[in-house]
């Protein structure tokens, strides 16, 4: 009977818990209620544990204390999203609790697991039941009562915790009616019974591999050198694309043939048949050995061809200009205040820069940057007090994070969940008041502000009892989905009558990358059109995924 | 004791019928639309003007003739002793340096206070001039006083439209600031000097929020108190009298029985701010 781990089988159990987190990401991703297209609350814990384990799978030799230290600021930094910022505080609070020891019993664990439930729920401003929290404390309590009642065998203790956790996450859905009408449990909740299961596997023995993938890495340095690497292994050049109408026969045979010729001269080789088209994609050093070929099964249309070499070169270029223009702003002067927001889309971050923004964090719904991105980007701002416009509800904790942590800086986040929040924000700002009088009015202001956005489903659902079906329009709403449908104009439009009432008197639309002008201006004659008296405000914004970001106040 | 005469200019808002009334003497100032010269409130009237800045017109202020001031000074002081002359600020337009380049030749009997006020605020000047003229001081004495009192006085506007602003060119600096792509509403504020910038909105009820906000803010930290027997509250506006009064009744729910006194903008600051501006000023009660 196993009665106590020591440092380096908790480690060992750390490790294999954040692969195991890792290798159920994607199915994790896909737990997610709305079917928008930004499933990544297991993205985020990985991200956020992997940081961790990083630094974890360094360490030659780990004692306790400096085990528990890397865990802790590992996740801290590496936090990213809601689940993410509450998965490191429940390991911050775990740390807390067993830092002091050499070795660990059941008493000792089940303490240290109330200290990380204490500690998450605090972390979040209106704890949630039927979350990530929920699942925590189901199996904390359960330490506590094992613990109580004598038993030392930690076979047993483990089992029954894992079990008690894996209860309580069944029963998420009763807790939060989304969840039961979307037909999953908490994603967050699920991620954290993968890091249990990992770490209880590695306690039994099970052989794991605790290479640390490299993750993404925030510094451009790194993926610089990526790119570079990346260069000097295109072995073929010119990424050719283009559609044969067939004028004979093109059987299987013959797609062989095609494709096996095309090997000889290539490689990332696809031959799509299709009745009377073929679709051919090949990386080749000779687009014209590619094409000749291709001549003899019929006209060719949709031809492409580009220069990868020098597209890398290009985009080399504009990295090292990039950070070049990254650099710069540490010469500034500095200031009494400045401005970080988290956005995404050319066209808004142009506004953000133009309202007197100094600094961008790219991302937002698909990419939410961790606290060491946004830790990162508070010292870029060369001033005394810094103020944080996360524009979208799953960075807010991640920016609270983060203004915890700085350390010569003051940080205030404004929590604002959109992108015209953060807009109105910042317009509001008055350079002579006090940071409490600003940060009073900007978060005052921003709540008159409505938002809605129009996005496309990724799979069939049922949520606030509306019939959603993948590929639908969905306009979606402050507190939910306003509108969805087959017709974007329509959608867009059912979702923007939703949101007025006879206060408002601005509507702005802000038009995604993949709309083009007309159709935007379309919708804004009818709308300047349903509401005479209301100004009406087109802007490009170039945001990936939202077709359209609308706010009315 | 000496007796004393006030004047001052169109610019304080103070209508001729006004300046009889209140027994004080109003020098026109002169504008210039299409080269042809008119005075304000004599041959050009508020509503003329913004039908002219409407058209297009190229409509340029300039400042009193030095024969028009003298004149009326000569005049004034056939039945007066002295005069206590309260032009515009001297941070928006030469008028004030002009005059005191004047007064020289009059043995100090002509007063020019350089107290850096405009539309509402010089008119309470005015009045305060006549006030303190009662009481029995004289006309060195008022303008001391005046000048000492320079800095109790605030001004926010809210523009409806940069256009002017940037035509005018005359206030580059804050026009500068407020350059984007957004559709904005910007609040100036005049401290005594220039007209500067100070804030932006996206809506009205934005932006009265923020002058409110401001105007709170310097009564409390600036003239010793929201207080409606310290603080006079003004408003003054171009050619947006409906907005004007529902401010007014939404000035009087946060501030109770305060004095509250309404102008149109004089036309020489309505000629680089445009039509549809509001603005919310106070002066601390002598």
């Amino acid at each position: 009977m196993v009665k106590t781990i020591d440092a380096k089988m908790l480690s060992k159990m750390f490790l294999a818990g954040a692969k195991k987190l890792e290798e159920k990401k994607e199915w994790i991703n896909e737990l997610n209620v709305f079917p928008v297209p930004d499933g990544d609350t297991g993205t985020n814990m990985t991200l956020t544990i992997m940081s961790a384990a990083k630094e974890v799978s360094a360490m030659e030799k780990p004692d306790m204390t400096a085990l528990c230290k890397a865990v802790s600021s590992g996740s801290l930094r590496g936090a990213r999203g809601n689940s993410g910022v509450i998965l490191s505080q429940l390991f911050r609070g775990f740390t807390k609790g067993v830092r002091d020891y050499e070795k660990l019993d059941t008493k000792i664990l089940a303490g240290a697991f109330e200290k990380a439930v204490e500690t998450a729920y605090k972390a979040v401003m209106k704890p949630k039941e039927g979350t990530i929290l929920t699942v925590a404390k189901g199996g904390a309590q359960k330490a506590r009562e094992l613990a109580d009642n004598g038993e030392e065998d930690l076979t047993v203790y483990f089992e029954e915790i894992i079990k008690s956790a894996d209860e309580a996450l069944a029963r998420t859905p009763d807790l939060l009616p989304v969840l039961k009408q979307a037909g999953v449990v908490d994603s967050g909740g699920q991620g954290l019974m993968q890091v249990l299961k990992g770490a209880y596997e590695a306690f039994l023995g099970k052989e794991i591999d605790f290479n640390i993938p490299d993750i993404k890495s925030s510094s451009s340095v790194t993926s610089m050198n990526m790119d570079v690497q990346a260069q000097a292994d295109i072995k073929f050049g010119y990424c050719t694309e283009f559609i044969i109408m067939l004028s004979r026969n093109f059987n299987i045979k013959q797609e062989m043939d095609f494709k096996a010729y095309l090997e000889s001269i290539g490689d990332s080789i696809v031959v799509v048949a299709d009745d009377d088209v073929v679709k051919v994609h090949v990386h080749t050093n000779d687009p014209g050995m590619a094409i000749q070929k291709a001549l003899k099964y019929g006209a060719l249309s949709n031809m492409k061809i580009d220069n990868m070499r020098l597209e890398h070169q290009e985009k080399l270029f504009k990295m090292a200009e990039k950070q070049k223009e990254e650099v710069q702003p540490e010469a500034a002067p500095k200031k009494e205040a400045g401005f970080i927001a988290v956005s995404a889309g050319d066209g808004i971050e142009e506004i953000f820069k133009g309202l007197g923004v100094d600094y961008i964090i790219e991302g937002g719904q698909t990419m939410n940057p961790s606290t060491a991105d946004i830790l990162d980007a508070v010292e870029k701002v060369n001033a005394d007090t810094v103020y944080i416009l996360p524009n979208n509800k799953n960075i807010v904790l991640a920016a609270e994070q983060a203004a915890h942590m700085a350390e010569d800086k003051k940080i205030v986040v404004i929590p604002t969940k959109t992108v015209p929040q953060g807009i109105t924000a910042v317009i509001n700002y008055v350079p002579e008041l006090s940071v409490q009088e600003n940060t009073d009015t900007m978060i005052e202001e921003m709540k008159t502000v409505r938002t809605g956005q129009v996005t496309y489903a990724v799979r069939d659902t049922v949520i606030d009892d509306k019939e959603i079906k993948q590929g639908d329009y969905m306009g979606i709403g402050d507190s939910g989905i306003l509108s969805n449908g087959a017709d974007m104009l329509e959608v867009t439009f059912r979702m923007i009558e939703d949101m007025m009432d006879d206060e408002k008197e601005l509507i702005s639309i802000y038009y995604g990358s993949e709309v083009s002008e007309e159709t935007a201006d379309e919708l804004r004659e009818k709308v300047e059109a349903r509401y005479p008296k209301c100004d009406v405000e087109l802007q490009y914004g170039g945001q990936p995924i939202y077709y359209y970001i609308v706010s009315a106040e | 004791m000496a007796k004393i005469g006030i004047v001052t200019d169109s610019n304080s808002g103070i209508t001729q019928k006004q300046a009889k009334e209140l027994g004080i003497y109003v020098l026109p100032m002169p504008f210039m639309v299409n080269e042809e010269t008119f005075y304000e409130d004599i041959s050009l009237s508020q509503e003329e003007f913004y039908e002219r800045l409407a058209n297009g017109d190229d409509v340029v202020t300039s400042q009193p003739s030095p024969e028009s001031v003298m004149k009326l000074w000569d005049n004034v002081l056939e039945e007066y002793d002295e005069i206590v002359h309260i032009p515009m600020s001297s941070g928006l337009s030469g008028s004030c340096q002009s005059a005191m380049m004047l007064a020289q030749d009059y043995d100090g009997k002509v007063q020019v206070v350089n107290n850096q006020r405009i539309s509402v605020t010089q008119r309470q000047s005015a009045l305060d001039a006549v006030k303190l003229a009662k009481d029995g001081k004289s006309a060195e004495e008022i303008k001391l006083f005046l000048e000492e009192d320079k800095f109790n006085s605030s001004i926010y506007i809210m523009l409806d439209t940069l256009y002017y602003l940037k035509k005018g060119g005359r206030i580059t600096p804050a026009a500068a600031a407020l350059g984007t792509l957004l559709r904005l509403k910007p609040v100036l504020q005049i401290q005594g000097d220039k007209l500067d910038a100070f804030a932006k909105a996206r809506t009205t009820s934005q932006g009265k929020t923020v002058m409110i906000n401001a105007i709170k803010n310097d009564m409390v930290n600036r003239f010793g108190g929201a207080d409606k027997n310290n603080i006079w509250l003004q408003i003054a506006h171009s050619h947006n009298e409906e907005a004007a009064s529902a401010l007014k009744n939404e000035l009087l729910e946060i501030f109770p029985g305060f004095d509250i006194h309404t102008d149109p903008l004089s036309l020489s600051i309505a000629c680089h701010i445009g039509p549809g501006s509001l603005a919310i000023a106070c002066c601390k009660k002598i």
